[in-house]
């Protein structure tokens, strides 16, 4: 069913998996440096997740306060302590020191950021952070980011292969040569040889139900790393947002409760006093978000399990100003007009701080191969990510990871092209078995069953006994995927395909979430256990790591490299 | 309720239509029916999708007879289109159907189809890159952001924020008499650039659509504007590039 034409193998001297802002960003600099470039996205750029990213991106220009004020120490300081100081200190160091610049080059670039009274680029408080330090784009900022480096792309010589799923790299003598993807428009496999590769593939949000990511965040980047050798880092940080739209449970961005809402449970009573006296609504994510479940949990949430976001008393103007996509949101999927009433909001999936284990510039433990983005974990974000922290990390990262790659050209290539092509065709074949194997499970109810179950076993509240039975489980689906078929014989679009490819990157992935939550016997940022409520520094204080080695998974641990700020309790 | 979607293989079969069943629940989307189809019914079934959020611009197709997103598309309203400003015609295969049982899903018009529901945006996106839609800095040499007037910011955000879903693209009966017409999403972003401070080719822009393919083509028929998900004007755009080419000529 699936074939590979004999002069499908190009070679480019960077191959960049993903065309969101992490992957846009490396292309750009390798295209200005002069670099062949080629972007492998399963969607078109443009469609990626970054555009959906509403509420802003954090950097310490000192627009909304009195100029030095702010400091990029000071926006360092606040992503440590976010991070329950799991975060490596040197890496946050080159994110904060390098985010004025970053947010001001996209500036010159084109973005359009919202202005203040100055005509300077407005910013407004986000949770966890000292200073009002939010760039934004109204509450569409990822869209206007993500849209101006796809514009600047086009003005170079890029080769976009859209509709492309890359299904494997190619590895040899311990180097990352290339890949392989599959062409969704044609059907067929195409091979891609390259100085070097990037994984700027996003998160592995989707492995959850009740998530607010694109429905295409599955983590391949992830599995791609793990099954060629790397490591997978931090995996059971999993940030769950506070404030997702009940019933969808599209992101209602912390710009809403930036600007003032407020929560209120069904007795209309303002909760987050009990949880968080000082900062309250702005408390950071892993905070509101614990204590919204625990208002759910002790009944004092509506039925469905939702509290409500209240924004009525900022006023027409404001929010149509502030938050028109909120609005619309509002409007679109839940039929109410926050102007004048509440919206129901409840926790969900939103963002993965764990990922692909690489340095500060970008590389992993196999040469030849990076990540960065969302997809990779630096570790900037540690245990838990600040709001406008990932936005940042791609502009600055993916810039990092294009200069790593300016210095690996396809003259460093040394590889046998024999290989990628058996490499294409085992791939093929296996696509091709998709629709030979009997279908006792379908792909569709097998992603179904995945997702619930992280959502029940590896959620908000953790412990032991929920985490043991979830993880049986996720192992024994894995060995379910061998029977699940699919019916659709088609080449052309054939979506039936991805579902699976995405299963496939699917369960590992949510296993190694599984034993790296289950062994951490501590409570830390977003990871937070009923049986071990506290944080242990004592023992705790380190990195998870999975590998994989024959198709079983491995736990290590390695150190977190920390800096000038002294580790302390994380109270707000 | 009866979805009637209408098919296209792929590789020449088609197109045809085919009807599928579904029972449909409170605030559910068309988007969420067809993945309903493709997970219960029949895994062939192709359309495009992403965010589900109305941003990425990867759903639009033609749902009784209006291009619009599937995932901002809710079944239970779609009832309620007799409230919508009707569009001038448009070339939709669009058979008798009855909106109280039935919903009529094709791909959006004016391009050709590949599969299914999706169709090549190839040529969308080739005019669209044609009229260099990237910031020319007037000044480069800035140290800090260029300063920008709360007005203007309002102003490019009336354009910029165009997500490409092609919905417009589909719906004007320019495009469909004219293949080189550029259409209306390339011709907001050119006047999103043409009125920005910051971009060095200024009126210049306006030279960079001349004729029927470009801002001459427009005849005003509004469709863009009205299926446009998140209501951008190009008829607005396009007719005050007009004005002000015809200002300009005046002076000369
Ligand atoms: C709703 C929402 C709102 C957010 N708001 C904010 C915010 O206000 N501020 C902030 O800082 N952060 C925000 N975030 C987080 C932020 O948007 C993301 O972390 C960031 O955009 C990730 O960018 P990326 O380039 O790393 O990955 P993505 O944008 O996810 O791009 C991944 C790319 O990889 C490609 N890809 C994946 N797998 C494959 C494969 N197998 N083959 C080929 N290509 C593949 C995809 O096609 C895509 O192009 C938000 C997130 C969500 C969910
Ligand atoms: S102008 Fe509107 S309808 Fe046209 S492509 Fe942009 S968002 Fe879509
Ligand atoms: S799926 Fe993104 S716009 Fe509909």
């Amino acid at each position: 069913m699936v074939h590979i034409a004999p002069d499908d193998v190009m070679a480019h001297d960077v191959a960049i998996v993903g065309g969101g802002l992490t992957g846009l960003r490396a292309a750009l600099l390798c295209a200005e440096k002069g670099r062949s470039v080629a972007v492998i996205s399963k969607v078109h750029p443009l469609r990626s997740h970054s555009v959906a990213a509403q509420g802003g991106v954090n950097a310490s220009l000192n627009n909304a306060t009195q100029a030095g004020k702010d400091s990029w120490q000071s926006h360092a300081f606040d992503t440590v302590k976010g991070a329950d100081y799991l975060a490596d200190q040197e890496a946050v160091d080159i994110l904060c020191g390098d985010a004025p610049r970053a947010v001001l080059e996209m500036e010159h670039m084109g973005a359009v950021f919202s202005r203040n009274e100055e005509g300077r680029i407005a910013q407004r408080p986000f949770g966890g952070a000292g200073f009002p330090r939010t760039c934004y784009a109204a509450d569409h900022t990822g869209h206007t980011l993500l849209h101006t480096l796809y514009e600047q792309c086009m003005s170079h010589d890029i080769d976009f292969f859209e509709e492309h799923f890359v299904t494997a790299l190619s590895i040899e003598n311990g180097r990352c040569a290339g890949l392989c993807a599959f062409d969704l428009a044609s059907g067929e496999m195409r091979g891609f040889e390259a100085g070097a590769v990037l994984l700027a593939t996003g998160g592995y949000g989707r492995i959850y139900c009740h998530s607010t990511n694109a429905y295409i965040n599955t983590g391949d980047g992830a599995y791609l790393a793990l099954t060629a050798g790397a490591a997978l880092k931090d995996m059971e940080f999993v940030q769950f947002h506070p404030t997702t739209l009940f019933g969808t449970n599209i992101l209602i961005s912390e710009a809403a409760r930036g600007e003032g809402g407020v929560l209120l449970n069904a007795k209309g009573e303002r909760f987050m006093q009990r949880y968080a006296a000082k900062a309250m609504e702005l408390a950071p994510r892993d905070i509101v978000a614990r204590a919204i479940w625990k208002e759910v949990q002790e009944g004092n949430a509506h039925e469905g399990g939702y509290v409500d976001l209240d924004l009525t008393h900022l006023g027409e103007e404001r929010i149509l100003e502030r938050l028109p996509g909120i609005r619309q949101i509002s409007i679109d999927f839940a039929g109410v007009d926050p102007v004048d009433e509440m919206v129901p909001v409840q926790p969900g999936q939103h963002y993965s701080m764990g990922g692909i284990d690489a340095s500060n510039d970008c590389r992993t433990s196999i040469p030849g191969l990076l990540a960065a983005g969302e997809a990779s974990c630096i570790s900037v974000h540690g245990a838990n990510r600040l709001g406008g922290n990932s936005l940042l990390e791609t502009i600055v990262f993916g810039k990092v990871a294009g200069q790593t790659m300016v210095g690996m050209t396809k003259e460093h290539m040394v590889h046998d092209p024999a290989r990628l092509k058996d490499l294409m065709r085992r791939e093929a074949d296996s696509i091709g078995h998709l629709t030979d194997v009997s279908r006792d499970r379908t792909v569709a109810e097998l992603r179904r069953e995945l997702k619930k179950l992280m959502f029940h076993h590896f959620g908000i509240f953790r412990d032991k006994g929920t985490m043991k039975l979830g993880q049986l489980r996720v192992h024994a689906l894995r060995h379910e995927l061998g029977k699940a078929g699919i019916d659709d014989i088609g080449k052309s679009y054939n979506q039936a395909v991805i579902e699976a490819l995405e299963l496939r990157s699917m369960l590992p992935v949510a296993e190694a979430v599984a034993i790296s939550a289950l062994a951490r016997e501590e409570s830390r940022g977003s990871h937070y256990r009923t049986d071990f409520p506290q944080r242990n520094d004592q023992d705790f204080l380190k990195h998870s790591m999975v590998t994989m080695k024959d198709g079983a998974l491995a736990l290590t641990y390695a150190p977190v490299r920390l800096g000038r700020y002294e580790v302390r309790e994380r109270v707000y | 309720m009866r979805l009637k979607v209408r098919r296209n293989a792929g590789d020449g079969y088609g197109p045809y239509w085919e009807d599928f069943d579904i029972e449909v629940k409170k605030g559910m989307t068309v988007l969420d029916a067809l993945f309903l189809i493709r997970h219960r019914q029949d895994d062939s079934l192709s359309f495009r999708y992403s965010c589900r959020g109305a941003v990425c611009g990867s759903c639009a197709m033609t749902i009784n007879g209006r291009p619009r997103l599937a995932c901002r598309t809710q079944i239970s309203l779609l009832q309620e289109d007799d409230k919508l400003p009707p569009l001038v015609p448009i070339s939709v295969q669009r058979g008798p159907f009855d909106p109280r049982v039935e919903v009529l899903i094709e791909p959006l018009p004016n391009m050709p189809v590949l599969k299914d529901l999706i169709v090549d945006q190839t040529e969308f996106f080739r005019k669209y890159r044609s009229l260099q839609p990237w910031l020319l800095q007037r000044y480069p040499e800035l140290e800090r952001e260029n300063i920008m007037s709360k007005e203007t910011e309002t102003e490019l955000d009336r354009y910029a924020t165009c997500i490409l879903c092609a919905a417009c693209y589909g719906a004007c009966p320019v495009n469909s008499e004219n293949e080189e017409y550029l259409g209306p999403a390339a011709l907001a972003k050119l006047y999103r650039f043409r009125i920005d401070p910051r971009d060095s080719l200024g009126g210049e822009r306006l030279d960079q659509a001349p004729g029927p393919s470009g801002w001459l083509g427009c005849r005003f028929h509004t469709n863009c504007f009205k299926v446009c998900p998140k209501a951008i004007p190009p008829n607005l755009a396009i007719g005050k590039a007009r004005q002000e080419m015809k200002g300009r000529e005046g002076r000369a």
